[in-house]
C-alpha cells in the first residue's frame, strides 16, 4: 500500500513534468524556422511554405495535436525527429547519455567520497586548523564558478603544462576498444569531472560536516562513550551511521545539480554529453530534442528519488516503520 | 605560408586597399575587388606542404554536410569539400572560372534564356558518371522543394520557368526575370547535387545519409556536433588532394578552441582569433596568422516596420548620429573597416565606389527637430511628438561581448542628438528570432558575404522587407522592379547603384565595422594555406594541389 502510494505520487510527478517540458521550450520567445533557416530564405517565404518546412518535424499542428503526439510518442518511445540533427530524438539522446553517465558517475562518485570524508575530519577536529583550513578551501572552491574553474584547469592543466587534452570525450584517431582508445577516454574525463566535483563536494562537506557534528553531540554517542566503547567505533559506528541518512540524501539530490552542472563543463570542454546537448536544443529552438533530453533529466532525477525513497529503510531501520 | 607575392607592406595594414579602376572594366563590372590578404606573424616559416592529416577546429556545426544541413557562411566551406558549383570560386568577386561547367552561354536576347555545356568525365564520389540530368535535377529539387539558404537561385532571384536536358552534357535554363547575372552569380553559389540520391527525398532536413558529392574530399565519418571525418577523392578531376585526411572537431568555446590550438591538439582554428588575441600571437613561433578576406560585417538593423522607423527620414537621422570610425578603433582594436555605407560589404564586387554614409549629428538633431521629435519635459531626451518619452530598445545576442560595447557606444552617440536607447540583451536564438517576430526597435547582428556581398541578395533582402514589414516605399520598390527587368549586366549594376545610393541615404540597416578576419594555424602540421574571398583560408583550395587553385585572393602582403 506504502509502495502503491509512493509509486502513483512519482507517477503524478512525471506527468507535471512531461507537462512542463512540452511548455517551457514552446514559451521562450524564437522558434525553429529562425535557426533552420537563415533571413533571406525566410523574407520570402509564404506561411504554407514554412508550414511545410515545420512539417517534416511535425512542428506544423496546432499546441494540443503536438501534446498528444507528444504524450503518445512518450508511451511507444517516439520522440519525434531533431529538428538540429534530423535524426530521431531516441538516437541522439542515447548516443549521449552514456558519456553524460561516465561524467556524473564519476564526478557524482568523487564528491561523495571526498565531501564526505572532509565532512567528517572536519566534524572531528571541529574548530581546530583542519577544520579552518577545509572550510575555507571548500567553500572557497564550492562558491566559484563552474565554467571559471572549468577555464581554469584548461589553463593550466592543457596550455600549461601540456599534461590534458582541453577539449572532447575520446581520442579521434585510437581506434574505439583499443588500450589507447581507453587511456584517451580517462585523460578527457579528468577536467570535466574535477570542475564537476569541485562544485558538487561543498554541499555534500556541509552536509557531512553538519549531520557528523550533530551526531557526535548526541546522548547515544555521549553513552556509548560512557560505556567505555572505543573512540573508533563511537566515530564510525555510532556517529556516522546515524549520519549517513542526510549525506545520502545530499548526494541523490545532487543528481539534478550535476546534470545542471554538466552543461556548463560539457559546452566549455566540448564533452559530447545530454548538457551540451541541452545548450543545441535551446539554440536551435529544438522542441522535439529538448522534449526528449528533459524527459531523460526528469526521469534520472525522479528515479533517483525513487532509489533514495526506497534504500532510506536499508540505512536506517526507523524508516521501515 | 608561402607568400605569393611577398611585400614589405607595413603601412598597407588596415587600409583598403580595394581597387576602382575605370580602365579595361568590361559592361557590368564595378572593377571593385577583394583587398589582399596580408600575413600577420613575425617570422615566416617553411613548413611542409602536405600532409597525411590534419585536425582542424571548427564551431558551427555542420550537420551531415548536405545543403539543407549548412546554412550560413559560417561553415558552408566544410560543403564546399564535398560539392560543387558550375563555376568557382564564388558570387562575391569579379571572377569566376569555369569548373563544373565547361561554357555557360546567354542564347536569348533578354538573359532569360541560358545554356550550360557540362565537363565530361567527371564522376560522383560513389563512381557514376555527373549528367545534365543531375544539373536539371537540382534546379528542379530547388525550385519545388523544401528551402534552404541556395533556393532562391531556382524560386526566386531568379525563379526558372523552363529546365531542359538538351542533351548528356547539355541544360538549356529559362527564367521568369531576365538573368544577366546567372553566369556571375547563380552558377557560382549553386552546389550541384545528385539525382540519384535526392530522387524522392521529400524531408531533407532529416535526411541523415552521407552527402554524395563531385569535390575533392568524401565524407566518411561523422558524429554532428562532435567530429568530421574526411578522406581525399584521389580521382578529384582536379587532381588528389595534397591533404589526405582532414578530421574537423567540434569546439565551440572559442577559449578552449585557441588553447587547443597552442597545445597541438588542433593544427588549425577555422574561427576569427578575437583582436586581442591577434596581438598576442603576433610573435607566437608554434603560429602563422592571415588575415583574409571574408566579407562579414556588423551591421546595426533598423526595424521598418516599427513607428518611427518607417519615416525615412528618421532613419537618415540615425545614420548621421552614429559614428563608425572610434567603433572600429575601441572595439576591434583597429582591426578592419569602419562602416561606410548600409549595403553591400565595401569590397564587394558589386558595391558602388561612391557610397558614403556621412557622420553628421548637427543635420541628425535638425531632421529629428522638423519631425518633432523634441524634448517635451526637459530631461535632455527627445520624445515623440505626442509628448511621451521617447526610447528604443536595442537588443544584441548575450554571446557577443564585442556587440555589447558597439552597442554602448551607439546608446552614447544617440544620447549626443537627444535620443535615448535601453540595451537589452538576449540569448541568441531569440535575437535571430526577432527577425521574423519584429519585435525590436534597433538590434545588432552579424552579416556574412552571401547577405552582403551578392547583388541579388540586396533585391532578395528588399523584397523580404516589403513583404513582412508593410512598408510604402514607392520609390524604392520603383528601382527593384527597373532592376528585376534589366537585360544586361551594365544596366542591372547600374540600377544596383540607384538602389545602393537610396539605401544609404534611407538606410534600414547601418553598417558598423567590417572586421580583418584572422585565421591561425600551425605551421609545423601543414604551411600551404591560401586565402579565398568570403571563406577565410580553410577551404577546398587550400588543400588542392597548385594547379587547381583558382578561387584564390592574390597577392598576398606580408609583414
Amino acid at each position: 500500500m506504502v509502495w502503491a502510494r509512493v509509486l502513483s505520487a512519482y507517477a503524478a510527478v512525471l506527468l507535471v513534468a512531461l507537462t512542463i517540458n512540452f511548455a517551457l521550450p514552446r514559451i521562450a520567445p524564437g522558434d525553429p524556422l529562425s535557426y533552420l533557416l537563415p533571413e533571406d530564405v525566410l523574407a520570402e517565404m509564404t506561411p504554407e511554405a514554412e508550414a511545410r518546412v515545420l512539417a517534416e518535424f511535425g512542428l506544423d499542428a496546432p499546441w494540443p495535436e503536438q501534446f498528444w503526439r507528444y504524450a503518445v510518442g512518450v508511451v511507444r518511445g517516439d520522440l519525434g525527429t531533431s529538428v538540429r540533427f534530423g535524426e530521431p530524438v531516441w538516437d541522439v539522446v542515447l548516443s549521449r547519455l552514456p558519456w553524460t553517465l561516465l561524467l556524473m558517475g564519476w564526478a557524482l562518485a568523487v564528491s561523495a567520497v571526498l565531501g564526505t570524508v572532509l565532512g567528517i575530519l572536519a566534524a572531528r577536529f571541529r574548530g581546530q586548523k583542519t577544520d579552518i583550513i577545509t572550510t575555507v578551501a571548500v567553500l572557497f572552491l564550492g562558491s566559484a564558478p563552474v565554467f571559471w574553474v572549468a577555464m581554469l584547469l584548461i589553463t593550466v592543466f592543457s596550455a600549461r603544462l601540456g599534461w590534458l587534452p582541453s577539449f572532447g570525450a575520446a581520442p579521434l584517431t585510437a581506434f574505439p576498444g583499443s588500450a589507447a582508445y581507453y587511456w584517451g577516454v580517462a585523460e578527457h574525463l579528468v577536467m570535466p569531472v574535477t570542475a564537476l566535483a569541485i562544485a558538487q563536494t561543498a554541499g555534500v562537506w556541509l552536509t557531512a560536516r553538519w549531520a557528523m557534528s550533530v551526531a557526535l553531540g548526541r546522548d547515544y554517542v555521549t553513552f556509548a562513550r560512557a560505556k567505555g566503547a572505543p573512540e573508533r567505533r563511537v566515530f564510525f559506528v555510532h556517529a556516522f551511521r546515524n549520519a549517513c541518512l542526510p549525506i545520502y540524501t545530499n548526494v541523490m539530490i545532487g543528481i539534478g545539480g550535476l546534470l545542471g552542472g554538466a552543461l556548463v563543463v560539457e559546452t566549455v570542454f566540448s564533452y559530447p554529453g545530454i548538457g551540451s546537448l541541452i545548450l543545441e536544443g535551446v539554440q536551435a529552438r529544438d522542441y522535439n530534442l529538448l522534449q526528449g533530453v528533459f524527459l531523460v533529466a526528469t526521469l534520472s532525477v525522479v528515479l533517483a528519488n525513487l532509489v533514495a525513497d526506497l534504500s532510506y529503510p536499508l540505512l536506517d531501520p526507523r524508516a521501515r516503520r | 605560408m608561402r607568400l605569393r607575392t611577398p611585400i614589405l607592406a607595413l603601412s598597407l595594414l588596415g587600409m583598403t586597399v580595394s581597387t576602382v579602376s575605370s580602365q579595361s572594366l568590361a559592361p557590368g563590372e564595378s572593377g571593385n575587388q577583394v583587398p589582399p590578404a596580408r600575413f600577420l606573424s613575425a617570422v615566416d616559416n617553411q613548413g611542409p606542404e602536405e600532409a597525411e592529416r590534419l585536425t582542424l577546429g571548427m564551431w558551427v556545426s555542420a550537420g551531415n554536410v548536405t545543403t539543407y544541413a549548412i546554412g550560413n557562411s559560417w561553415n558552408d566551406w566544410v560543403l564546399w569539400l564535398v560539392y560543387e558549383k558550375l563555376r568557382e570560386p564564388s558570387p562575391y568577386v569579379g571572377r569566376a572560372e569555369d569548373w563544373l561547367a565547361t561554357s555557360i552561354e546567354q542564347v536569348s536576347d533578354d538573359a532569360r534564356v541560358w545554356e550550360i555545356t557540362l565537363r565530361e568525365g567527371i564522376r560522383w564520389h560513389d563512381g557514376t558518371p555527373f549528367t545534365a540530368e543531375d544539373v536539371a535535377f537540382t534546379f528542379e529539387y530547388y525550385r519545388e522543394g523544401p528551402a534552404n539558404r541556395w533556393t532562391h537561385h531556382a524560386s526566386s532571384v531568379p525563379r526558372m520557368v523552363g529546365i531542359e536536358v538538351l542533351d548528356e552534357y547539355t541544360v538549356r535554363l529559362t527564367s521568369e526575370n531576365p538573368m544577366p547575372n546567372f553566369d556571375r552569380i547563380t552558377a557560382a553559389d549553386l552546389p550541384i547535387i545528385q539525382r540519384a540520391q535526392w530522387e524522392g527525398v521529400e524531408d531533407p532536413r532529416s535526411f541523415t545519409d552521407i552527402g554524395i558529392g563531385t569535390g575533392p574530399y568524401r565524407l566518411v565519418e561523422y558524429e554532428a556536433d562532435r567530429f568530421y571525418r574526411f578522406e581525399a577523392n584521389e580521382d578529384y578531376w582536379r587532381g588528389a588532394p595534397v591533404v589526405q585526411h582532414l578530421d574537423l572537431v567540434m569546439i565551440r568555446d572559442p577559449q578552449t578552441m585557441f588553447t587547443a590550438l597552442q597545445t597541438g591538439e588542433i593544427d588549425g582554428a577555422a574561427r576569427p582569433v578575437p583582436p586581442e588575441l591577434v596581438l598576442e600571437w603576433l610573435d607566437e613561433p608554434d603560429l602563422e596568422m592571415v588575415s583574409s578576406p571574408t566579407l562579414w560585417g556588423a551591421w546595426l538593423d533598423i526595424n521598418v516596420g516599427r513607428p518611427p522607423f518607417d519615416d525615412r527620414e528618421v532613419r537618415r537621422a540615425v545614420t548621421l548620429a552614429v559614428d563608425t570610425e572610434p567603433m572600429l578603433d575601441r572595439i576591434m582594436l583597429g582591426q578592419g573597416q569602419p562602416g561606410t555605407h548600409a549595403w553591400p560589404h565595401v569590397d564587394s564586387f558589386w558595391t558602388s565606389p561612391d557610397l558614403h554614409a556621412p557622420y553628421n549629428p548637427d543635420e541628425a538633431r535638425t531632421i529629428l527637430d522638423e519631425r518633432g521629435f523634441v524634448d517635451a519635459d526637459g530631461d535632455g531626451f527627445r520624445d515623440w511628438p505626442d509628448g511621451s518619452p521617447l526610447v528604443w530598445d536595442l537588443r544584441i545576442a548575450s554571446n557577443q561581448p564585442l556587440f555589447l560595447r558597439a552597442a554602448e557606444m551607439i546608446e552614447e552617440q544617440l544620447a549626443i542628438v537627444g535620443l535615448r536607447v535601453a540595451i537589452d540583451t538576449v540569448d541568441p536564438a531569440t535575437l535571430s528570432a526577432l527577425w521574423r517576430t519584429r519585435d525590436f526597435d534597433l538590434r545588432i547582428a552579424d552579416i556574412t558575404p552571401h547577405g552582403i556581398a551578392d547583388q541579388d541578395m540586396l533585391i532578395i533582402l528588399y523584397r523580404g522587407d516589403a513583404s513582412r514589414e508593410i512598408v510604402e516605399d514607392a520609390e524604392k520598390a520603383e528601382i527593384v522592379n527597373r532592376w528585376l527587368e534589366a537585360e544586361t549586366r551594365e544596366e542591372r549594376l547600374a540600377i544596383s547603384y540607384e538602389l545602393q545610393e537610396y539605401q544609404t541615404r534611407y538606410p534600414n540597416r547601418v553598417m558598423l565595422w567590417y572586421p580583418d578576419t584572422v585565421f591561425a594555424y600551425r605551421w609545423e602540421a601543414y604551411d600551404n594555406y591560401v586565402p579565398s574571398a568570403g571563406y577565410g583560408i580553410f577551404h577546398k583550395y587550400s588543400f588542392l594541389p597548385d594547379e587547381a587553385r583558382d578561387g584564390i585572393v592574390d597577392p598576398m602582403l606580408s609583414n
